[in-house]
């Protein structure tokens, strides 16, 4: 068998994910030479490699190509996604550095971890092969586990870690055993080839169809358990409100980032051909995505209303949004809708980091040394003590219900445009009367802040680097919503991203 | 229609916000009052622009004037694209006017000792200005719901922060029940907009008259009701139309007075402004085959709300349950489907504005001074401040009708086009007036309990002369009522080119036959 | 020669057994046992479908070889979250670990 020589591999693609976790590797050497009390310094050079990976990302960016290869592509649709991770992770980087000072955790292996886990997001961002995709779902999960169990031996901590194993461990079993089940059937991992053996396979045998329907049916499951749809969602609340704030908000928006990808990808390279019977019109896979698309909005958005601690009402919030995205993903099903519809998905995507980190930045600024002070009663009187800090809270959950002028309209609206597109209009329905529920607990935390009067300063913890991630995400969240033509555009990189991806 | 260069429209749609953003660097403890001047000016300059568009308005040429367009999302057909017409002019200035008289009867609020946070408060109210005028002049209907969703989020602090009492749940009962009636509105206005390919409200009715674009319609409940209703359920939610009107009296008692003005003077109008610049035009079977109906609730709300009024002993709660009369006059009025109906309707949305604007407004002064807003704590207002009696006194028979004055004009026209239309005629015509005799026993009875009697109550007898801000704020509502009442027919002439346009456009949307014996097709 | 769908039925029996593991047992090492014992049954799955329908081809084989890796990496993390756990509380049983609400 012949080798491929180093200049075949393309390694020059792959320098943005790879640095990060070369970087990551370096970094822990390195840590062990900074005194205990300037960890900080770990923290920014861990952002340095950040910044480092953002730069090459645009870089490949402007050539895009193929490494290793087929097993990684780096085409734009991995290049914007990979804008979103970068910024989630330096975002999430910008808000632990005080977090782990106050809580006691400060050690260089949290952030080693954290780039660890985002090069899994980057690499699953590119997987073009089932095995890469279980290697990156691997990648990005495992440090994550121990990142949910990092305020160890804090009991919450443990406890979200072990359950997010348990539950994460499952459900890649369940990925890969369905990934089995695809090459079993077509004969190959890699996407593109996959999607010639399903025609073929459709036009054979029906054992193959039998074996692609339950691999792919155990890979939507695997992969819904990561972004947390209904009914994979039981673990997301307790891991929210265990696992460090920081941590948690990465993985809201990180872990979902990456799983929405390798899900687009495997449906929209792989399998968009996969009819379950002879002369349907649309994929398969839609009803299913349908249905779990409208179980998780309206469970999500329902049990939210009940809950009392900021954490948790965020845990169901982004089940509640995974939804959102599902529907997207449900309308990419339609042929000639597909390209529409991942733009609308990735819209959603970048519209919902900004607003979640920036909401879970506000958690955190009001949250306690002891992982206290996250119940919504302890958002009273922000609104007089910290009017900005209040204000900017509000906009963030104006915007995760989906009033315009934020980025989450532009988001909703993209995404039920695409959806009444794909004529799926039961779905849409579902998804506006589930945004007025939703808007019932927001509109709770803007009460808190401003109607009801409490003692004292609620955001002592608003220290300036957690006040910096909070600008960040809140101008992020503004100029989305107001220019939304940035990302919308036709010629933008949404554009470019979904034409890489949909033919 | 050329639509280069800075138009009079945006200058006077976007004046509000520089005044917010000026104001947004003042300091609250240190500036309080040029806050406040800041704040009055900037509306007061913003009204006197308006009547630049009033001016520079050509009331021959139907279609839009004065426009502007911007392309905001070009790949998804939306744009910035301003203008006003007939339909929109005088509502554009009714809430210019509207403003500075909220601004005005704010001066002096004790709002401010109990909540502070003055800044903020007018800081949303320049926020409000904007997204009001932006959804009078806003043509595009994605832009359109941005500015109807917007304008949710400055008044639902208003009532939430310097509220009554139960100013949290009113708040928040608003704030639910609007966007829970918009949100079903956006679905229909991406259906319209996907089916068009673009969401320029003029380009869609253009190719609705060419036929090139046309929503099914065979029933009720067809494609085109479905729309219909769609729009229909968000602006009847807003107007407020019976049985969608609970939310209205909590919002108005719990309301500060500026709140209440405003949501009584521009706020609940943008309701019946939607329901003729969308839903005519652009389902025009569909509101042909509906109007019997939507007149039947128009008609319910107006008795029922002339009713609930009799019964109240709240002075404010009065006066919110009027409004839901009152607005019922201007949907029979709209749905009557010709051009007397809807001119009246129109007109009497501005005398609404006014009159009940300043209901308000006396309601309020009268709350300052004695800090309770049932009946049986006054009597005898007359004698202790017989200025403030007498212009009151215009107020209560402007707003109960009295020829004139400026609502006699509006509810007789409404009257006119509701006998002369062959959907409505004459049983509704009968129901609607007999709300004009109901509206004048209640207001006559809140006057009567109020201002005459003897003055044997202390408080009275102590109550505090007017300060100049609210004098200055009764004047311009004075001089409105007399300006409509005795000289209507310039405002008429202003909406005639392009109401006649709309009721043609829907006539020649229904064939005649079908209007003239009410047979809709199953 | 043994057919394919042997091979299918054994690692679909293998992948259930495991899975009711995860759910039915109390201990946490058990259960992660359980995981172990799925992950093997894709091993079967993978290696099975290599030899069958594409021996040329050696992408079955390394996939398997990667579910080893990830098998091993999952297990020592999971191992880790157990010890200190078990640390803290004194016991491994899952139904112990309940500050949060499941």
């Amino acid at each position: 068998m012949q080798l491929p020589s180093l200049s075949e591999l393309n390694l020059g693609l792959t320098v943005p994910a790879l640095s990060l976790a070369l970087w990551a590797c370096i970094l822990l050497v390195i840590d062990l030479f900074i005194p205990r009390d300037r960890k900080s310094v770990t923290a920014w050079l861990a952002a340095g490699g950040v910044v480092f990976a953002f730069i090459a990302n645009l870089l490949v960016y402007r050539d895009p190509g193929v490494a290793f290869m087929g097993l990684f592509v780096a085409d734009e649709f991995a290049g914007f996604l990979n804008i979103v991770v970068l910024l989630t992770a330096f975002i999430a980087i910008l808000m632990s550095v005080d977090y782990l000072k106050r809580t006691g955790i400060e050690r260089g292996e949290y952030y080693v971890l954290l780039l660890m886990t985002t090069s899994g997001i980057m690499f699953m961002n590119s997987a073009n092969d089932l095995a890469v995709v279980f290697i990156a779902l691997e990648l990005l999960s495992i440090p994550l586990y121990v990142l949910a169990a990092f305020r160890a031996p804090e009991e919450r901590s443990e406890e979200a870690g072990l359950k997010y194993f348990i539950l994460g461990a499952f459900a890649s079993a369940f990925f890969v055993f369905g990934a089995a089940l695809i090459y079993g059937a077509t004969g190959s991992s890699s996407l593109p080839v996959i999607v010639d053996a399903v025609g073929r396979a459709l036009a054979g045998e029906g054992s193959s169809l039998l074996l692609l329907l339950m691999g792919s049916g155990l890979i939507l499951a695997g992969l819904g358990f990561k972004v947390a749809v209904v009914p994979f969602h039981m673990w997301t609340p307790d891991v929210y409100e265990g696992a460090p704030t920081p941590v948690t908000a990465f993985m809201s928006v990180g872990a979902k980032v990456g799983g929405f990808a390798a899900l687009l990808r495997i449906l929209l390279v792989a399998l968009p051909a996969l009819t379950v019977a002879e002369g349907d019109a649309v994929a398969g896979w839609q009803t299913a995505t349908w249905v779990v698309a409208a179980l998780t909005l309206i469970l999500g958005n329902i049990v939210a209303i009940s809950q009392t601690n900021i954490k948790r009402l965020l845990a169901y919030s982004s089940i509640a949004h995974a939804g959102y995205v599902l529907m997207a993903v449900a309308a990419a099903g339609t042929p000639g809708v597909s390209d529409q519809a991942t733009r609308a998905a990735l819209i959603y995507l970048m519209a919902y980091m900004f607003t979640n980190l920036g909401a879970f930045a506000v958690a955190m600024a009001i949250e306690k040394d002891d992982g206290s002070g996250t119940s919504l009663d302890d958002f009273k009187g922000l609104g007089r003590s910290r009017p900005l800090l209040a204000a900017i809270m509000a906009v963030f959950m104006l915007s995760l219900t989906g009033i315009p002028l934020t980025a989450g309209f532009v988001g909703k609206w993209v995404v039920f445009q695409a959806t009444i597109e794909a004529g799926l209009y039961t779905l849409a329905v579902i998804g506006v009367l589930t945004s007025v529920i939703s808007a019932f607990y927001y509109v709770r935390v803007i009460v808190n802040m401003f109607l009801e009067d409490g003692e004292g300063d609620p955001a002592a913890a608003a220290t300036p680097y957690v006040q910096w991630a909070i600008y960040l995400t809140f101008a992020g969240t503004l100029v989305l919503g107001i220019i939304p033509s940035l990302v919308t555009n036709l010629s933008g990189p949404v554009a470019l991203a979904v034409a890489s991806l949909v033919p | 229609m050329e639509a280069t260069g800075l138009s009079l429209v945006t200058v006077v749609l976007f004046l509000p916000l520089i005044g917010f953003a000026i104001m947004l660097f003042m300091n609250e403890r240190t500036q309080a009052g040029a806050i406040r001047w800041t704040a009055l000016g900037f509306s007061v300059l913003t009204f006197l622009l308006s009547l630049g568009l009033w001016a520079l308005y050509n009331p021959d040429d139907p279609g839009l004037q004065l426009v502007q367009r911007i392309n905001w999302l070009p790949d998804y057909g939306i744009s910035y694209y301003v203008g006003v017409d007939g339909l929109s002019l005088l509502l554009v200035i009714l809430t210019t006017f509207i403003m500075p008289v909220a601004i005005l009867a704010s001066f002096r609020s004790h709002i401010f000792e109990e909540r502070g946070r003055e800044k903020l408060y007018y800081l949303f109210m320049m926020l409000l200005e904007w997204a009001m005028i932006g959804v009078f002049v806003v043509q595009d209907l994605v832009i359109f719901y941005v500015f109807w969703e917007v304008t949710l989020v400055p008044m639902y602090f208003l009532i939430g922060i310097w509220g009554a009492e139960q100013r949290i749940y009113a708040a928040v009962k608003f704030f639910l029940y609007t966007m829970a009636g918009s949100i079903l509105m956006l679905l229909a206005i991406l259906y319209v907009g996907i089916n068009a390919g673009t969401f320029a409200l003029p380009e869609i009715i253009a190719a609705i008259q060419t036929g090139a674009l046309s929503f099914p319609f065979d029933g009720l409940f067809s494609t085109q009701g479905l729309l219909f209703l769609g729009f229909l359920i968000a602006f009847a939610i807003k107007v407020p139309i019976w049985p969608l009107h609970s939310w209205l009296p909590d919002a108005h008692v719990q309301a500060p007075t500026a709140g209440s003005i405003i949501l009584a003077g521009v706020l609940l109008k943008m309701g019946t402004y939607g329901i003729v610049r969308f839903c005519l035009p652009l389902f025009p079977e569909a509101s042909v085959a509906w109007a019997p109906t939507i007149a039947t609730l128009g008609v319910i709300g107006i008795i029922y709300g002339a009713w609930v009024s009799y019964a109240q002993r709240d002075m404010k709660k009065l006066v919110a349950y009027s409004s839901v009369s009152h607005l019922g006059f201007v949907v029979v009025g709209i749905f009557a489907l010709n051009a007397a109906g809807i001119e009246g309707g129109i007109l009497q949305m501005v005398n609404h504005g006014v009159s009940t604007g300043g209901l308000f407004l006396i309601v309020g002064m009268l709350y300052e001074r004695r800090h309770t807003k049932a009946m049986e704590a006054f009597g005898g207002v007359w004698k202790a401040l017989p200025l403030f009696g007498a212009v009151s006194l215009v107020i209560v028979l402007s707003s109960m009708g009295l020829p004139g004055l400026n609502s006699f004009v509006g509810e007789f026209t409404i009257l006119m086009g509701t006998l002369g239309s062959n959907i409505l005629g004459f049983v509704f015509a009968l129901f609607a007036t007999l709300g004009v005799i109901l509206a004048a026993v209640y207001m006559l009875y809140f006057y009567q309990k109020v201002y005459m009697g003897e003055l044997d109550k202390e408080e009275i007898r102590n109550l505090e002369p007017l300060h100049w801000s609210e004098k200055a704020a009764l004047v311009p509502v004075l001089i409105a009522i007399f300006l409509i009442g005795l000289q209507p027919a310039p405002f008429f002439r202003s909406m005639d080119a392009s109401v006649d346009a709309l009721v043609r456009h829907v006539d020649e949307s229904v064939p005649e036959v079908v209007v003239g014996n009410l047979q809709m097709p199953e | 020669m043994v057919p394919l769908w042997m091979y299918l039925f054994v690692a679909a029996a293998l992948f259930c057994i495991g899975a009711y593991g995860v759910f039915a047992r109390r201990n946490a090492v058990a259960i992660l046992m359980g995981i172990e014992l799925m992950l093997n049954a894709v091993n079967i799955n993978l290696v099975a479908f290599w030899r069958y329908q594409t021996p040329f081809v050696m992408s079955g084989q390394v996939f398997a070889a990667f579910v080893f890796v990830v098998a091993a990496a999952e297990a020592a993390v999971g191992l880790a979250i157990i010890i200190s756990i078990y640390r803290n509380r004194r016991s491994v049983i899952v139904e112990d670990v309940d500050l949060l609400k499941w």
